[in-house]
C-alpha cells in the first residue's frame, strides 16, 4: 500500500480536504504550508473529523490513529523531495503555481507527478515553462474533497499519456471516481454547470420569474436539490462571480458564458451569500 | 372540481402528447382528437396543444382548434419553442390562448409551468392552473419567454454539455458521470437529453436563439446534426448513447 508518497501544497480547505482522502487509502502524505497557523487548522479539521468517524462506528480508535499518523505537516518546500506524487492546493494564481512547480522540478525527481488542483487555470499554461511539462496534470477535486466523489483529471498539451493513466489510476485508488477533460476552460464541471447559474440571473433580469420561484421550479419540476439562487447563496456568490467571469475570459469572450450585471452588483454589494448574512435571501 | 366525464382536447405530436394523454386519462378525464372534436358531439372544457419541433403543423393545429372551439375554451398551448404570445397572435381569439411547459417524463414533475400571453384574458390562467392541478401538479405562473425557466436552464445545459462533446473536452459518459457526481445533478445531461429527446432540445435552444436573437443561444452544430440523422435519443434507439432494442424500452 505504499507505492504513492503523496505531498500535498496549501493547507487550506482544499488542501487538507485532498490530504485526508489520501491518508484515508493508507498513504503517506507531507502536507506543506508556510502558514502555521492553517497547519494548526488543518491538524484539528483531521482529528475532528476522524473522531467524528469513530463516534459512527466507521473506524476504530487504532485506524484514526494511524490515519493521523499518515499526515506529516511541514513548513519547507525541500522536504517534499521523496515525493511520488505531489498535489498543489494554493491560491488561485498563475504565477505562484507555476513558481512552486519549477522549485518542485528541482527538488523532485523527473518522475515525480505534479498534479494542480486548479478549477480555472489551464494547466498547459501552467506546465510551458517547466523541463518536464510531460508530468504536470489537472487532479480537480470538488469542495468538500472528503465527501464529493468525483475528480477531473485534466491533460494539459504536454501531458504524457503514460502519466494521463497514472493520474487516472492514482484518483481509483483513492476511491474516487475520476473522469478525463482536456485542458479547456472550466474543465467539465464548471462549465457545463454555467447556464444553471447564468441562465437563472437572465431569466431573472429579463422579469420571467422571481428568485424564489426560479429556485422553486428547479426543485419541483426538474428534481435538482438545490435552486440556482439557494445554490450561489451557499458556494458564495463572488466565488461563483469570479468562475463565470474566468470561463468567459478563458473561451475568449463566448457570449454564452457573459456574466451577469445582477451577480456583479450583488458582489459591488458585498451581498455574498450565507457567509456575509445576505445573498439572494436573508440570513440574519 | 371533479373531472369525471370532462372532455379534453389533446392535438400534437411527441413524448408530451402520449404522457399527457396517459396522465389525463388516469385521472378520469375524457381524452379526445381534434377528428372527434370535429364531430361536435362534444363538449369541450380546454384545448391542450403540444407540438414543439414543427412549426408549421403546431400554426395549423392551433389555426383550427380556434376556429372550431366555442370562444370561452381555453386553448392551452406549449410554449417551448415559441412564446404563447406568438401562437396567440395566430388565431382570431388570442385571448383564450395560454401557454405551459414541462419535459417528459412526467412522472418525475412535481410542478409545471404556466406562461400567459400577453393577450391572454385575466380569467383564463386560473382555468388552467385548476386543470394542471387536477391532474396532481404543482403550477407556478411564469412571464411568457420561450422556454419558460426549467426547459430553457435544462436544455442550455444540455446545449454547453454538447458543444463540449463536440469539442473533445471529454465523452458523454464521463460528462454525465462528472454532472452527477461533482454537482449533484439527478441526471446527466446528455442522457436527460435522450430521454427527453434531441429533437425536443434542439426545438427550445433554436426557438430562443430566433427569438432573443443573442449568440448565448446558438444550438451547438452536434444537436442539429443529431436531429438531421434522426438520432433523437431513448425513442429511437440511438441518441448520445445507443439503446439496443431490448434496453429501448427501460425507463
Amino acid at each position: 500500500m505504499n507505492e504513492y508518497r503523496v505531498g500535498v501544497i496549501g493547507a487550506g480547505t482544499m488542501g487538507a480536504g485532498i490530504a485526508l482522502v489520501c491518508a484515508r487509502q493508507g498513504y503517506s502524505v507531507k502536507l506543506l504550508d508556510a502558514n502555521e497557523e492553517t497547519l494548526e487548522r488543518a491538524k484539528q479539521y483531521f482529528h475532528s473529523t476522524l473522531t467524528k468517524d469513530v463516534t459512527k462506528g466507521k473506524i476504530s480508535e487504532e485506524q484514526k490513529a494511524k490515519t493521523i499518523q499518515l499526515i506529516n505537516p511541514i513548513a519547507r518546500i525541500e522536504e517534499l523531495h521523496d515525493r511520488t506524487i505531489i498535489v498543489e492546493a494554493v491560491p488561485e494564481r498563475l504565477e505562484l503555481k507555476k513558481s512552486l512547480f519549477q522549485q518542485l522540478a528541482k527538488i523532485c525527481s523527473e518522475k515525480t507527478l505534479l498534479l494542480s488542483n486548479t478549477s480555472s487555470i489551464s494547466i498547459t499554461a501552467i506546465a510551458g515553462s517547466l523541463a518536464h511539462p510531460e508530468r504536470v496534470l489537472g487532479l480537480h477535486f470538488f469542495n468538500p474533497a472528503p465527501v464529493m466523489p468525483l475528480v477531473e483529471v485534466i491533460r494539459g498539451k504536454q501531458s504524457s499519456e503514460e502519466n494521463v493513466q497514472a493520474t487516472y489510476q492514482f484518483a481509483k485508488k483513492l476511491a474516487k471516481v475520476p473522469v478525463m477533460a482536456t485542458d479547456t476552460p472550466g474543465f467539465i464541471v464548471n462549465r457545463v454547470a454555467r447556464p444553471y447559474y447564468n441562465e437563472a440571473l437572465r431569466i431573472l433580469g429579463d422579469g420571467v420569474a422571481e428568485v424564489e420561484q426560479i429556485d422553486r421550479i428547479m426543485k419541483r419540476a426538474g428534481g435538482f436539490k438545490m435552486g440556482p439562487f439557494e445554490l450561489q447563496d451557499m458556494i458564495g456568490i463572488d466565488i461563483n462571480f469570479a468562475t463565470t467571469q474566468t470561463v468567459f475570459q478563458d473561451f475568449f469572450y463566448e457570449g454564452r458564458f457573459k456574466p451577469s450585471r445582477i451577480q456583479e452588483r450583488m458582489v459591488q454589494a458585498g451581498n455574498l451569500g450565507r457567509k456575509t448574512g445576505e445573498g439572494f435571501y436573508d440570513y440574519s | 372540481m371533479t373531472t369525471a366525464n370532462q372532455t379534453i382536447l389533446l392535438v400534437g405530436e411527441g413524448p408530451l402528447f402520449e404522457e399527457l394523454h396517459y396522465l389525463m386519462t388516469s385521472n378520469q378525464y375524457q381524452v379526445i382528437d381534434l377528428k372527434m372534436a370535429e364531430t361536435g358531439t362534444y363538449q369541450v372544457k380546454l384545448a391542450l396543444e403540444v407540438m414543439n419541433t414543427d412549426l408549421e403543423k403546431k400554426k395549423d393545429s392551433i389555426v383550427q382548434l380556434d376556429r372550431l372551439l366555442s370562444l370561452e375554451v381555453p386553448i392551452v398551448t406549449t410554449s417551448l419553442a415559441i412564446t404563447a404570445t406568438e401562437v396567440a397572435s395566430w388565431t382570431k381569439h388570442p385571448e383564450r390562448i395560454c401557454g405551459f411547459g414541462t419535459l417528459v417524463p412526467l412522472v418525475e414533475r412535481e410542478l409545471i409551468e404556466i406562461a400567459p400571453a400577453l393577450q391572454t384574458a385575466e380569467e383564463i390562467t386560473p382555468q388552467v392552473t385548476t386543470f394542471f392541478t387536477t391532474l396532481g401538479k404543482e403550477t407556478e405562473v411564469v412571464v411568457d419567454e420561450v422556454g419558460l425557466v426549467f426547459p430553457r436552464i435544462l436544455s442550455l445545459i444540455i446545449n454547453e454539455a454538447v458543444f463540449a462533446v463536440m469539442e473533445k473536452t471529454a465523452t458523454a459518459e464521463d460528462i454525465d458521470i462528472a454532472m452527477q457526481k461533482g454537482t449533484n445533478y439527478p441526471q446527466g445531461p446528455l442522457a436527460w437529453a435522450d430521454q427527453i429527446g434531441i429533437d425536443e432540445i434542439y426545438a427550445i435552444v433554436n426557438g430562443i436563439h430566433r427569438d432573443l436573437r443573442e449568440e448565448r443561444y446558438r444550438p451547438a452544430p452536434l444537436l442539429r446534426k443529431l436531429v438531421l440523422a434522426a438520432r433523437t435519443g431513448k425513442k429511437c434507439g440511438q441518441g448520445f448513447y445507443l439503446y439496443p432494442q431490448e434496453e429501448g424500452i427501460r425507463v
